[in-house]
């Protein structure tokens, strides 16, 4: 079939000037496809599996509800996107989702134990999403940032910047959150060892035993491992604690209420959401149009208006304002002060880490 | 009511030509045993027989677990906050129990609050106690403005706020077994003992609380058992080392080792059933059960 070399502006009116678009409240002016490709278009349904809440909400307007005008297929949602309930649909050959956002490390750890997964067709995927993004059973569709946030009224206009930083504490005393183990979560040794003076670039391959002697540093200091991304930001408004590392996307709301803190970019890491299809999925043609589409250009810059989360598209940011884009993982100049995630690394050596911090922690 | 049936459910056949009345409540609860076997007890057999039969016929999951000095740590911590919890909870609940028991206008609106808990979410609850714990939350505010602290307490992200939190969530449990039991009783048996010269304590020790002992009893075995299968709140209001049971085969399950996660379920249930046992031998609780659903 045709190569997606087609120009995006041949195939999309350029209706909105979304160039001027402000950062904030853009909602209202997002940017529209007019048309797609017959390839993408179809019947039926599709069922997709979201991790929930806010994201979801943001996922119908940028994605679901264009593409079912678009496409005539329809796009039923569910929250609560899970690997073991993949594994478990898949097993059982109850597959009751066609489409799910997970991650690509979760991917790989299913794939490693069987034939989870429905490989994708990069024939229909748009041409501006680079090559980084393309995985044989996933293709990423959202970059969002694992970064250091900090009350802004607790060190008396000292900034903390890094990993360093965070563990300085007579620098900057007060307590302290990080991500734990649990729900599926990876504890962050890849900042332990930052803060050691391990260069970004070094990291990986990771040196465990450097990394926990860093962990046993600031461990007194740390009264919270969290699990879940409500959590950190519950202990920054509340004063809870001065520093922790969070999701990015959950400090905008934080800092729209008012609460006097802010993130710092530097050293953070850039992680990635997939869309996947499970083995054996009853509508895994749509699916795929659907992958297709929602990681074209507007509608992955349609979704960084509505939540301050990166593209996968590189054709998305002409769409978004200057002001936007100083808010997203995936601005350039925010990217290249974050380390890329290694899942490669943490599909081979989570099991192992997992048990070591276990046993770190409690013992 | 029940007392009436039971002789007869449990010395059966004892008169002849009357065995066709026992078959009547086994056809009752028949379509209830039927359905919990199929969707109940077949799935937790299957997932449980992944703890011996995944990758292939095995016992070292348990060898592993035995060996596991991670899980020591989590099953002692585990088993302590239910201690700690099932006491809390029958120490503050017997005496609400008593007041909903003598409550006479007032007891639709009792009941009220003390089911109020229950309609609510233990995730929005759990994150209640965030707010009110934390060292700028309202408890410890209140007692800075009392003058009764100096500075803070640190009880948010503690195994104490575990603890808090968890009795809250639990005290209905404890509170309803107990109310029922006290309720049961005859209230010409007090009257009578304080006739005889019996002060308040002494009605109290030697006729209210052994009356209520099948209520507690129940209550106590229901909040055992729900607290050691804890999750939600131990990871929003605990502290870094307050780690449950299930938290650890939640873990296991999202690493996607089923096998050692139906290994560690296995032993909580065993647990559970341990200790449903022990209070059946001691204390009889199917006699607790039968007397608080009257």
């Amino acid at each position: 079939m045709s190569h997606p070399s087609l120009s995006r502006r041949i195939l999309f009116g350029l209706l909105a000037a979304p160039a001027l678009l402000p950062g904030r409240g853009s909602a209202e002016t997002l940017p529209e496809v007019t048309s797609i490709p017959d390839s993408l278009k179809g019947s039926g349904e599709i069922r997709v599996a979201t991790f929930g809440g806010t994201m979801q909400e943001v996922q119908k307007r940028a994605y679901f509800e264009p593409f079912e005008k678009l496409s005539g297929i329809r796009v039923r949602d569910f929250a609560g996107s899970d690997i073991t309930k993949i594994k478990a649909m898949v097993e059982t050959g109850n597959v009751e989702w066609d489409l799910a956002q997970v991650s690509r490390g979760s991917v790989m750890n299913l794939q490693k134990r069987g034939d989870y997964f429905e490989k994708i067709d990069y024939d229909i995927i748009d041409a501006g999403v680079p090559a980084a993004f393309r995985f044989e059973y996933g293709l990423e569709m959202l970059v969002w940032a694992q970064v250091l946030a900090y009350r802004t009224d607790a060190f008396r206009g000292a900034v903390p910047k890094g990993w360093a930083d965070f563990w300085d504490t007579k620098k900057f005393p007060g307590d302290r959150a990080l991500l734990g183990a649990g729900s599926g979560n990876q504890p962050e040794l890849e900042f332990a060892l930052m803060a050691a003076g391990v260069p970004p670039e070094q990291v990986y391959p990771m040196d465990l035993d450097k990394a926990f002697a860093s962990y046993t540093k600031i461990k007194r200091d740390v009264v919270k491992w969290w699990e879940t991304g409500a959590v950190p930001v519950q202990l920054l408004t509340d004063r809870e604690v001065v520093m922790t590392s969070v999701w990015n996307g959950r400090m905008a709301a934080l800092q729209q209420a008012g609460v006097p803190a802010a993130v710092s970019w530097s050293q953070g890491l850039l992680k990635r959401d997939c869309w996947a299809i499970p083995k054996g999925s009853r509508n895994r043609a749509q699916a795929m149009k659907f992958i297709a589409y929602s990681t074209m250009a507007i509608p992955q810059a349609r979704l960084s208006m509505l939540i301050p989360y990166g593209s996968v598209n590189d054709g998305a940011n002409e769409y978004l304002s200057p002001a936007r884009q100083e808010v997203l993982p995936s601005a350039p100049a925010i990217r290249s002060q974050l380390l890329t995630y290694n899942y490669d690394w943490w599909v081979e050596n989570r099991d192992a880490v997992t048990a070591r911090f276990n046993r770190w922690l409690l013992t | 009511m029940s007392e009436a049936i039971a002789p007869a459910l449990l010395a059966p056949g004892r008169t002849a030509g009357m065995n066709w009345r026992r078959l009547v409540p086994l056809l009752l609860v028949a379509p209830l045993v039927l359905f919990m076997l199929a969707l109940y007890a077949l799935p937790v057999l299957a997932m449980l027989s992944r703890s011996l039969l995944e990758p292939a016929p095995t016992l070292a999951h348990y060898a592993e677990l035995a060996g596991d000095e991670v899980f020591h740590r989590i099953f002692t911590n585990t088993l302590w906050t239910t201690l700690v919890v099932t006491a809390g909870t029958l120490v503050l609940g017997y005496p609400v129990a008593m007041g909903l028991a003598r409550a006479r206008t007032l007891l639709p609106l009792l009941l009220i609050i003390v089911l109020l808990p229950f309609w609510t979410s233990v995730l929005v609850r759990s994150y209640a106690w965030m707010v009110l714990l934390g060292r700028h939350g309202l408890v410890n505010e209140a007692l800075l403005a009392m003058g009764m602290l100096d500075r803070p307490l640190r009880i948010l992200n503690t195994p104490l706020a575990v603890h808090i939190a968890m009795v809250h969530i639990l005290l209905p449990y404890m509170i309803l077994p107990i109310a029922n039991a006290l309720r049961q009783i005859d209230p010409s048996l007090a009257r009578a003992a304080a006739g005889l010269g019996a002060g308040p304590w002494a009605v109290f020790r030697q006729v209210t609380l052994p009356l209520s002992m099948p209520g507690v009893m129940a209550g106590i075995l229901l909040v055992f058992v729900l607290s050691l299968g804890f999750y939600i709140t131990p990871a929003l209001v605990g502290g870094p080392r307050d780690m449950t049971l299930s938290m650890l085969i939640a873990q296991r399950v999202e690493q996607l080792d089923w096998a050692y996660a139906a290994t560690l379920s296995a032993v909580l249930l065993a647990t559970a059933l341990v200790i449903i046992a022990i209070f059946q031998r001691a204390f009889g609780v199917g006699t607790a059960f039968r007397m608080s659903a009257r």
